[in-house]
């Protein structure tokens, strides 16, 4: 009976990754076909027409910052020099205790000034606006501390465009990143309310006059690994719940907004360790209990290059404060996941997030318990077993080739060393990486003290990060 | 089959397919390179070529027919095309001609199929602008495909191609808002001689419809025909959606017509508080004297918008100033920080400061430079 119970529950975990890796490579497949249309319109589509455009709706680009002083001047100037006919820099400083502040000041030549502060989503004290007479305008709103969301927030209340971008400090963007994330809005300016872009980590690539000058695979394994994730996330999943129209994340880092749709929903969340999937899931929720017609979308050519973490303490702090984020948002939403009212967005993607996000650690921990005990006990089919685990293996890899081949258009890593170092990660990946990515989960699930506020790894500033390679 | 097998297959399938994609993966990037690289060298060299021949058109061009199929040779070809004028550009044209470039891409334009093929060739017919080819443009409009559409239209702008303008106008009325958008961008390009046709256009359709209205008066605006102004105050005065509405509102203030202010006044009136706002912006933009009381009046409306909206004007208009500085005394303190702003805007900050430094300060300097910098100026 115990053994029969140990078989049973031995294959179904097993089966279970079978499962989720044949879902992602679904996924991945749905995804090819959305990524062929974008990506003939980037090519061959002269998007860039906007540019020289008088028509181009105008949008402001918020940088919340916290503790930023090493990077946040490149990361501002190069956001001033992105290719957009109109657009406004806003920087909440979110209380920073160093020299961010006074280096803005100082490089920008910003003054003190009076404007009408309108706080539509409450926030924490703002204690002092800054502009200065640049090429383009930058504002920055000196707040007191009150979380990444909060700054964001005091942001979005100054913006005074009808788009806003919401964004990082430490984050270069692509020239025409903004331009093809806007096409989307003025393809479908009635119903699109928010357009999420293709993050990318930035380690180990060079960075001049806040422009990516060249692109590579990162020296250090840790942020390797990343690369292939994100390629994975960015290319093999998005593109196919954002042609679904059930795209439940916009990523905090390249998340453009129609303000008035932000607005009316109350802003990010403060204190949210996962404020832009709430954002995002609250807008699909508001949107569908008001029978208001809308769409969110992906652009895979908006491309925007982040910092990453580069070690293995500082991935740990972020995974966990992700999965805690999650965990929040899964709770929040729970009415929506398996919902048919809500479509592929409940059916699907959140049904996805829960079975494959949320429950994906403990079952894989549990697991790892139970099939060998199972193995030994002689309860498990040893080829069977063998059978299955190199089946949710090979799947697992199909899935990261995938989405090589999905990058392959975009053409940033071009050379084949590139690609066979990239193919060897995804090979060894599977043999530790996943496995403490399970533990950080887990204990985010049981434990997680001390990662709340803004997370922040140690920035070595976006023009400093080639070295690594 | 049992389970087993069928188990042994799928993981054997999984694996050839892992090991196919790996490997295809690394060769296509190798041929891709290459391939690359091929195509640098030779768009190099055909630009060397064509740059010879046309500094001297007696030297022969020695190339094969068969270059005309090569996107390096059309890429050469566009990008030498934007950087001559006058005779070079005649023996450029020549050159064209006879390769038989625009011929071939007319040819794929015509195809039924292939899209990116047909786009590249829209592409192509665009960038070289060569009016031999403005009938197949003009049929182009009603491709299928918009992205054809609209590079259709952009060369048809760049040859500047007028009968080409009542084509466009008239599908405004269908198109996506995407090509809508395009379609004005060449529209701009034609200028004043796109007015009457958009004119037309809005005057018919603005009372059964929106979008294409809303493009075309907003097109007008950018083209800043000063003749459109009349029929743009007609509009406004007959226009029951708020949709059209405010765009015919902001291109007014755009085409800076004082003919319409009456009519702007008249909205700072109404009922909702959008029309209030963008009238108050619009004036501002017109920049005429006259409006320069009814905009202090908006600077104790109601609504917040319109506060920052009447401030903001008052900047731009001559005497507007003044009221400024009444203002960042009022006990409203959203209207304070409205007029600091606008004044902020208008240069005044600097110009306090300067006049601070060389002991000239009026008391309205020092007034703003408290209130704005928060700075402590004691008067002497």
């Amino acid at each position: 009976m115990i053994l029969e119970a140990f078989k049973w529950i031995g294959y179904a975990a097993i089966a279970y990754f079978v499962v989720m890796q044949l879902y992602l490579v679904l996924l991945a497949v749905v995804s090819g076909f959305a990524l062929r249309n974008t990506y003939h319109l980037g090519r061959f589509g002269r998007v860039t027409e906007m540019l020289s455009s008088k028509t181009s709706p105008p949008i402001s680009i918020i940088i919340p910052a916290y503790n930023e002083a090493i990077g946040i001047v490149d990361s501002v100037r190069s956001m001033s020099i992105v290719s957009y006919p109109r657009f406004e820099i806003v920087i909440a400083n979110d209380g920073s205790t160093d020299d961010t502040l006074k280096r803005l000041i100082e490089e920008f030549d910003l003054e003190h000034v009076r404007i009408p502060y309108r706080p539509d989503i409450a926030t924490a004290t703002v204690r002092a606006i800054y502009r200065g007479h640049n090429a383009v305008d930058i504002t920055v709103i000196d707040k007191e501390n009150g979380g990444r969301a909060d700054a964001l927030n005091a942001g979005i209340n100054a913006a005074r465009y009808p788009y806003v971008l919401c964004t990082d400090a430490d984050v270069v963007l692509d020239a025409d990143a903004l331009v093809r994330g806007m096409q989307r809005i003025v393809a479908d300016r009635e119903r699109t309310v928010g357009v999420g872009g293709n993050i990318r980590p930035l380690n180990g690539s060079e960075v001049e006059l806040g422009h990516l000058v060249n692109a590579s695979v990162p020296g250090r394994l840790v942020a390797r690994m990343q690369v292939l994730e994100y390629l994975r996330t960015f290319l093999a999943s998005r593109p196919a719940w954002s042609a679904m129209h059930a795209l439940p994340l916009v990523s905090g880092a390249f998340g453009i907004w129609r303000r008035s749709a932000v607005l009316a929903i109350g802003g990010y969340k403060a204190g949210h360790l996962g404020e832009d999937l709430d954002l995002t899931m609250r807008m699909h929720r508001y949107h569908r209990s008001n029978d208001i017609p809308y769409q969110i979308v992906y652009e895979p050519s908006a491309v925007l290059w982040t910092e990453v973490p580069d070690s293995f303490r500082v991935l740990r702090r972020q995974r966990i404060r992700w999965h805690r984020g999650l965990m929040t948002s899964i709770r929040d939403f729970l009415p929506m996941t398996f919902n048919p009212r809500y479509g592929a967005l409940g059916m699907v993607t959140w049904a996805g997030f829960f079975l494959f996000e949320y429950l994906a650690p403990m079952i894989e921990f549990i697991g790892w318990f139970i099939v060998p005990t199972a193995f030994f006990v002689g309860a498990l089919n040893t080829e069977t077993l063998v059978l299955m685990l190199l089946l949710a293996f090979g799947a697992g890899l199909l899935n990261s080739l995938a989405s090589l081949w999905l990058d392959e258009p975009y053409g940033y890593f071009n050379d084949p060393k590139s690609t066979s170092r990239l193919i060897i990660m995804a090979l060894i990946e599977n043999l530790g990486f996943r496995q403490i990515t399970v533990v950080w989960r887990i204990r985010a699930i049981f434990g997680g003290r001390g990662v709340r506020g803004w997370g922040n790894m140690e920035r070595r500033g976006v023009a400093n990060l080639a070295t690594d390679s | 089959m049992s389970g087993i097998e069928f188990l042994r297959i799928t993981v054997l399938v999984v694996f050839s397919l892992n090991g196919l994609l790996a490997l295809t993966l690394i060769v296509w990037k190798a041929l891709h390179r290459r391939r690359q690289k091929g195509y640098e060298r030779r768009r190099v060299a055909y630009l060397t070529l064509l740059s010879r021949h046309l500094a001297d058109p007696d030297e022969d061009l020695e190339m094969s027919p068969m270059v005309a199929e090569d996107q390096a040779f059309l890429d050469a070809l566009i990008d030498i095309r934007t950087s001559v004028t006058g005779a070079e550009s005649d023996a450029l044209a020549e050159v064209i001609g006879s390769y038989g470039v625009m011929d071939r891409y007319a040819r794929r334009l015509g195809s039924r199929h292939f899209r990116i093929r047909r786009l590249r060739a829209a592409v192509a017919l665009a960038e070289v602008a060569d009016s031999s080819r403005a009938g197949v443009l003009m049929k182009a409009l009603d491709d299928h495909d918009p992205e054809v559409r609209i590079q259709a239209a952009r060369g048809l702008g760049r040859m500047k191609w007028t009968p080409a303008i009542d084509k466009i106008v008239d599908r405004f009325s269908i198109e996506t808002p995407w090509v809508r958008a395009r379609f004005s961008d060449t529209l701009i390009g034609f200028g004043q001689k796109a007015t009457w046709p958009l004119v037309a256009y809005v005057k018919v359709n603005h009372r059964f419809e929106t979008a294409g209205p809303t493009a075309a008066i907003r097109t007008l605006g950018t083209i800043g025909d000063q003749d459109a102004a009349r029929p743009m105050v007609e509009v406004l005065e007959q226009a029951f959606h708020l949709e059209i509405q405010l765009p015919t509102i902001e291109t007014l203030g755009v085409l800076g017509a004082p003919i319409a202010v009456p009519h702007l006044e008249a909205l700072m009136d109404a009922e909702d508080w959008r029309l209030r706002a963008k009238a108050a912006g619009a004036l501002g933009d017109i920049r005429d004297v006259s409006a320069v009381d009814r905009l202090a009046l908006g600077l104790t409306d109601r609504n917040w918008w319109v506060r920052r909206n009447s401030a903001a004007a008052l900047g731009k208009i001559p005497g507007g100033v003044r009221l400024l500085y009444h203002a960042i005394s009022s006990a409203d303190p959203f209207a304070r920080d409205a007029a600091a702003e606008a004044l902020y805007d208008a240069g005044e900050l600097i110009a306090a400061r300067r006049r601070v430094d060389q002991g000239e300060a009026t008391p309205n300097d020092l007034a703003l430079i408290r209130l704005i910098a928060q700075e402590e100026v004691l008067a002497s």
